[in-house]
């Protein structure tokens, strides 16, 4: 137990003020941090751009569940109408993409929905059931009047003192090192 | 006013008061000539030309109304420009569609039904039609014309209310002008709904008066709306490289632009196949042949040049633009915008071709008993001129009005927002 407590996790640091941790986040982007995150009790605008964070990737997986459940729909309806079953219905053919759209539409959008919600859960490591910052005794209070930022110890450019000394830098309060 | 170089630009306005004046003499001149030869191509061409900017305008009225009650603090800037653009709404339907209702020979040229002897396919006379003796109740002469002219005082009045109140607070710094033009856009929104309804019935749906469809008002609000987004997204880059948006309009202005043409795509694209779709699946002649006209030769039948003006329609005018929105950096990056707003902007054009050109004309020779006018005319030629006519006329009235008013609405309570908008 002790051995796995001597694991570092990384160093958080809060701040007071919105435009504190927002200078000190554009900072640490600066610095060239990778593995390292800002908690806020509200979303700040501009965050985004201070962390140098990238547009989110799930609208990829929206697009390809689009054109999944377009597909599934296409062959949904072929398959009934037109191959297991063929059956003329007001003399139109038996498959074409006009009678069935409302049905590909359809499909395209749960589809679609299905890429964005189950792409969230994947981009964002969703769910988990623990994460070593719940230890910390204020992590609360980044809910409430706190902002924090953590650097991680997987990030290449960690080193314990230095980080600390990097924190204590950009104006933090309390520095704290997370275990894991 | 201010005399800075951003407002160079508002010098122009004699210029394009010219070409205006120039063009539609040109095309009123063929018109008339057309009409006395018992032609109705180039009365059609006013139609259309002025349809155009109908649609055009039409949108930025509501969408002048839709931000004005959603308080949306990025569209100060933005809507200033449609503030300026929606006086020339009436003055359009005015010098448009008005000379063409009010005239008995252009009435009878282009809306079939208040000609009496005009001959339906089959050789029948419109006056002896059951069909039109049931409609009478709304399509007589009389109620006609009393509702053209409700066109242009409703939307007229709802310009002039939009505006005196926003360029009110501009010297008074009221805040109170902006509750008084929730409650104007809270009555004008239904209003024009039910109005800009009725203008699509009476100036194309009437144009083939047997068919009818309930979608045709919807189908006309959001083909406005794309088009009146698409003529904004280019205004406001012209107006963002040394007019008086220089500076002022972004990345997130463009974003929130693209992302609305995105939702009116989709929007136009449902409802002309949901109107398709309905009459596909009920297959009743009285409905079919609207679209059968637009898609087969009835003295070969095979496909009709009309057919590639549908399929033009499907892949140009909504699939390409629809594809290239879904992308977040074509919503962003100006040039894609532009390019994107011009797809637009043409595809409506083919649109309202595709909506008001095709007519059955009655001709015993052939087994159906009637041909459809062709769509690759010489004729488009002065459609296009109507709309740079049209065109001329609007932009006339927009830089006069930016001459005189604030390009900006710069006591808006919002006006600080709008300009810092961000995503």
């Amino acid at each position: 137990m002790n051995e796995r407590n001597e694991r570092i996790h990384g160093v958080a640091c809060t701040f007071r003020k919105v435009s504190d941790v927002f200078h000190a986040a554009e900072k640490v982007r600066d610095a060239g941090w990778k593995n390292w995150d800002v908690h806020t009790p509200f979303p700040i605008h501009g965050m985004d751009q201070a962390m140098g964070l990238p547009r989110s990737p799930v609208p990829r997986l929206t697009l390809l569940g689009g054109l999944t459940g377009f597909t599934t729909g296409c062959l949904l309806t072929w398959y009934m109408n037109s191959y297991d079953y063929p059956l003329i219905v007001g003399g139109k053919p038996y498959w074409s993409v006009i009678f069935p759209f409302p049905v590909l539409y359809e499909c395209t959008i749960l589809f679609a929905a299905f890429g964005t919600f189950f792409g969230q859960f994947i981009f964002n490591r969703l769910p988990r059931h623990n994460h070593p910052l719940f230890d910390l005794p204020n992590f609360a209070r980044v809910s409430d009047d706190t902002f924090m930022i953590v650097l991680e110890a997987r990030d290449p450019q960690f080193h314990l003192d230095e980080s600390r000394n990097f924190l204590q830098s950009l104006g933090g309060q309390e520095i704290t090192v997370i275990r894991d | 006013m201010s005399s800075s170089s951003p407002h160079a630009l508002t010098a122009h306005w004699k210029k394009f008061l010219a070409l205006g004046v120039v063009a539609l003499l040109v095309v009123w001149y063929f018109a008339v000539v057309g009409v006395q030869h018992h032609e109705n191509r180039q009365a059609l061409s006013v139609l259309v030309g002025s349809l155009f900017w109908i649609s055009i305008l039409i949108g930025m009225l509501l969408l002048t109304m839709i931000t004005r009650l959603f308080d949306a603090g990025w569209a100060p800037i933005i809507r200033r420009n449609w503030e300026l653009l929606i006086i020339a709404l009436p003055v359009v339907i005015a010098a448009g569609i008005v000379p063409l209702a009010i005239n008995p020979d252009f009435r009878h040229a282009l809306w079939d039904w208040t000609n009496a002897e005009h001959l339906l396919p089959g050789g029948h006379a419109v006056g002896h039609d059951p069909i039109l003796q049931a409609k009478s109740w709304f399509l007589n002469e009389k109620f006609f014309l009393v509702r053209i002219a409700l066109y242009v005082l409703v939307f007229g009045v709802l310009a002039v209310l939009l505006r005196r109140w926003s360029f009110a607070q501009d010297t008074d710094r009221t805040a109170g002008h902006t509750h008084r033009l929730h409650a104007v856009s809270a009555v004008g929104i239904p209003l024009s709904a039910v109005t800009l309804t009725m203008l699509a019935f009476d100036c194309l749906m009437a144009l083939s008066y047997h068919w009818f469809s309930t979608m045709y008002g919807v189908w006309f609000f959001a083909l406005s709306i794309r088009l009146a987004l698409a003529v904004t997204v280019i205004l406001t880059y012209k107006l963002s490289n040394g007019g008086w948006l220089d500076g002022l309009l972004n990345q997130a202005h463009r974003h929130v632009l693209g992302c609305l043409m995105l939702a009116f795509t989709v929007f136009w694209a449902y409802i002309s196949f949901s109107q398709y779709f309905l009459i596909y699946t009920a297959n009743i002649p009285e409905e079919t042949f609207w679209y059968n006209i637009r898609e087969i030769d009835a003295a070969t039948g095979l496909k009709s040049e009309w057919w590639g003006v549908s399929m033009y329609l499907i892949f140009g005018f909504f699939l390409l633009p629809f594809l290239s929105l879904l992308f977040y950096r074509t919503k962003i990056v100006a040039g894609r915008l532009l390019t994107v707003a011009w797809i637009i902007v043409i595809g409506g054009l083919v649109d309202l071709w595709f909506n008001a050109l095709p007519r059955q004309v009655y001709d015993k020779s052939t087994p159906e008993g009637f041909v459809v006018t062709p769509f690759l005319t010489p004729s488009l030629f002065l459609d296009l001129a109507a709309i740079v006519g049209f065109g001329g006329i609007v932009f006339a009235i927009y830089l006069r009005g930016a001459a005189k008013h604030e390009t900006i609405p710069v006591h808006d309570p919002r006006i600080l927002e709008s300009i810092n908008y961000h995503e």
